[in-house]
C-alpha cells in the first residue's frame, strides 16, 4: 500500500492504520465468544456438559446422536478458537504502551498468549475425533476422551489466570496520564483470576457444584471467563478509539 | 498511642469477640431449646458481625450514601435468603 | 467511643470518602457475590441431605473454628488500627500492627493445617460425602484468599517502613486493608455456616 497524499503522511497516519488492525483483533475475541455459544450451545448441546456421573454407554449414545452437530461445531470452533491468540495480542499492544524501559510484562504476555490457544484448539479436535466413529468405538474410550476435553477446558485455568494478573500488573505500572486502561480494569482482572481458581477442584469430585458440570466449576467459571473476554474486548476497543483520536489531534 | 487503643475500632473488636462468644453459646444449646431457632439466631448475629466489619473496619461508615445502601441491601438480602433456606429445611 | 475529630476528617463534605481505590471495591463486591452463591448452595445441599450434614457438623472441631475466628477478628482489628496510626503518621506502630496481623494470619493457616490433618486422618476427605466436599472446597477457597491476603499485608508492611503517609499512600494502604477485612468477613460467615449452625 502506498501512502496517498504527501502532506498527511506521517507517523500519525501509520498509527491510525495500526489501530484499525488492532481493533479488528479485539473484535476477534467477541467472535470467539459468539462462536462458542452457537457451536457448544446449539450445535453440540454441551452447555452444560454431560454429567461426569453418566455411564460410558449413556455418554457414547450422546455422541452417536449428536455426531453431525459435533462435527460441524468443532470445525467452526477450530477456526474461531484460534482467535484467542489474535484477541490477546490486541490487549498486549495496549500493555506495551504502559511499559517504559524493558517491556517485561509485555514479553511475558506474548509468550503466554502464544501457548494458551493450544488448550482452546485441543477441545474441538478431541470432540471431532470422538464424533468421527462413535458407533464402533468402545464407550469406555469415549468416556475417557470426553473427560479429557473437559479437563483441558477447565483445568487449564492457570495460564489464563496468569494473563489476567499480568494485565493488572501492567495497569498498576502504567506511567501515562490518564492511564491507557481505566484502573478498575486492573481490579476486575484480579477478581477474575481469583474466581477461576476453584476450577482445580474438578479433579476430585464427580457430582456437586465443583464437578465439571457443576454450578461453580462450570456455570460460574464459564460466565466469568467468557464475560471477561467480552468486557476486555469492549474496554480495549474503547482504549484504541481514544488512541486514534489522540493521534489525530 | 492511648487514643489509638481507645478508638472506636477497638470497641468494635471487643463487640465482635463478644458476639462470637454469644453465637458459640447459641450453637451449644444456650437460650433456645429448638435447634432451628438457635440456628436462625446464629445467622442473624453473624450478619450483625458482618455489618460491623463492613461499617467500621472497612470504613463504609464514611463512604458515599450509595455505597452504604448497597452494602446494607446485600446484608439484608443474604440474611433473609440464608435464614429462610435454613428454616425451611427443618431438623 | 466516638472519635469526632477523625469523623470530620473523613467525612469530607456530604460526598463521603471511599476507602482505598474505587477499583478494589469492584473486586470485593465480585468476591462477595461468588461467596453469596456458595453460601446459598451450601444450604440447598443441606436441605437435600440433612442427616449427612448434621453428622458432618458434629464431626467438625468447633474449637479450631473458634480459635481461627478470634485470630481473624484480631488481625482485622490490627489492620484497622494500622490505618488509624498511618493517618497519625505513627510509622513504627503501623509496621508493628501489620506485622502482628501477619502473625495472626500465619496462626490461622497453622490451625487449618492441623484441622485438615485431623480430618484426613479420620478418613474424612473431599470425596467422603457432600458435607465434607463443601467443607473442604469452601475452606480451601477461603484459604487461598488468606494466602493472597498475607501477600498483600507483607507488601503493606514493607511499603509502610518509609513512613510519610501522604494521601496517595494512605489510599493504597486502605485498598490493601479492605481486602484483608473481606477475608475476615468471609470467614465470619463460613464459621457460622459450617461450624455453628444446625449442629446437634
Amino acid at each position: 500500500m502506498t501512502p496517498s497524499t504527501g502532506t498527511t503522511t506521517g507517523p500519525e497516519q501509520y498509527l491510525a492504520r495500526d489501530v484499525a488492525v488492532a481493533k479488528l483483533l479485539a473484535w476477534s475475541g467477541i467472535a470467539l465468544v459468539i462462536s462458542l455459544v452457537i457451536t457448544q450451545g446449539f450445535l453440540m448441546g454441551f452447555i452444560p456438559p454431560p454429567s461426569p456421573n453418566l455411564s460410558a454407554e449413556e455418554l457414547a449414545q450422546i455422541f452417536i446422536d449428536r455426531k453431525i452437530g459435533i462435527r460441524i461445531g468443532s470445525l467452526i470452533q477450530c477456526i474461531c478458537y484460534s482467535f484467542w491468540g489474535t484477541w490477546a495480542i490486541s490487549i498486549v499492544v495496549c500493555m506495551r504502551r504502559m511499559e517504559r524501559g524493558i517491556p517485561v510484562v509485555t514479553y511475558a504476555s506474548i509468550a503466554n498468549a502464544g501457548g494458551a490457544w493450544v488448550f482452546f484448539l485441543l477441545m474441538p479436535i478431541t470432540w471431532a475425533m470422538i464424533a468421527f466413529r462413535p458407533e464402533s468405538m468402545d464407550p469406555k474410550f469415549i468416556q475417557i476422551m470426553n473427560d479429557y476435553v473437559w479437563f483441558i477446558f477447565i483445568l487449564s485455568w492457570p495460564p489464563f489466570a496468569i494473563f489476567m494478573v499480568l494485565i493488572a500488573t501492567a495497569i498498576f505500572r502504567d506511567h501515562n496520564l490518564p492511564t491507557i486502561y481505566p484502573r478498575w480494569v486492573a481490579f476486575f482482572n484480579l477478581w477474575c483470576a481469583v474466581l477461576i481458581t476453584p476450577a482445580g477442584l474438578i479433579e476430585f469430585v464427580k457430582t456437586g457444584p465443583f464437578a465439571y458440570d457443576g454450578a461453580i466449576s462450570f456455570w460460574f467459571i464459564y460466565i466469568v471467563f467468557f464475560g471477561w473476554i467480552m468486557v476486555m474486548s469492549f474496554v480495549t476497543l474503547n482504549t484504541l478509539k481514544r488512541t486514534a483520536l489522540q493521534a489525530a489531534a | 498511642m492511648k487514643a489509638l487503643l481507645l478508638s472506636r475500632v477497638t470497641a468494635v473488636w471487643a463487640l465482635l469477640i463478644i458476639a462470637t462468644t454469644l453465637s458459640w453459646q447459641l450453637g451449644h444449646g444456650a437460650g433456645f431449646d429448638d435447634a432451628r431457632q438457635a440456628g436462625a439466631a446464629i445467622l442473624v448475629v453473624t450478619f450483625i458481625k458482618v455489618r460491623l466489619v463492613m461499617r467500621d473496619f472497612m470504613e463504609i461508615r464514611h463512604a458515599p450514601r450509595w455505597m452504604r445502601l448497597i452494602g446494607d441491601a446485600w446484608i439484608v438480602l443474604i440474611t433473609v435468603l440464608l435464614v429462610g433456606l435454613f428454616l425451611k429445611t427443618g431438623t | 467511643m466516638s472519635d469526632s475529630s477523625e469523623d470530620t476528617a473523613l467525612a469530607r463534605g456530604s460526598k463521603g470518602h471511599i476507602p482505598g481505590e474505587a477499583g478494589i471495591w469492584l473486586l470485593i463486591a465480585g468476591d462477595l457475590l461468588m461467596f453469596s452463591v456458595l453460601f446459598v448452595i451450601f444450604l440447598v445441599y443441606r436441605a437435600g441431605d440433612l442427616t449427612v450434614f448434621q453428622a458432618g457438623h458434629a464431626r467438625l472441631n468447633q474449637t479450631w473454628g473458634l480459635v481461627n475466628t478470634i485470630l481473624m477478628l484480631s488481625s482485622s482489628w490490627l489492620v484497622a488500627t494500622a490505618i488509624q496510626a498511618a493517618r497519625r503518621q505513627m510509622r513504627r506502630v503501623v509496621v508493628a500492627c501489620f506485622g502482628l496481623a501477619l502473625l495472626c494470619g500465619l496462626g490461622f493457616i497453622v490451625v487449618k493445617v492441623f484441622e485438615y490433618n485431623e480430618k484426613i486422618r479420620a478418613d474424612l476427605t473431599l470425596t467422603t460425602n457432600d458435607f465434607f466436599m463443601l467443607y473442604f472446597s469452601y475452606t480451601g477457597i477461603h484459604l487461598i484468599h488468606v494466602v493472597i491476603g498475607m501477600g498483600v499485608l507483607t507488601t503493606l508492611m514493607l511499603y509502610s517502613r518509609s513512613g510519610n503517609f501522604a494521601p496517595a499512600k494512605l489510599r493504597n494502604l486502605e485498598s490493601g486493608a479492605s481486602f484483608w477485612h473481606l477475608v475476615d468477613l468471609l470467614w465470619i460467615v463460613l464459621f457460622a455456616l459450617l461450624y455453628l449452625v444446625g449442629a446437634k
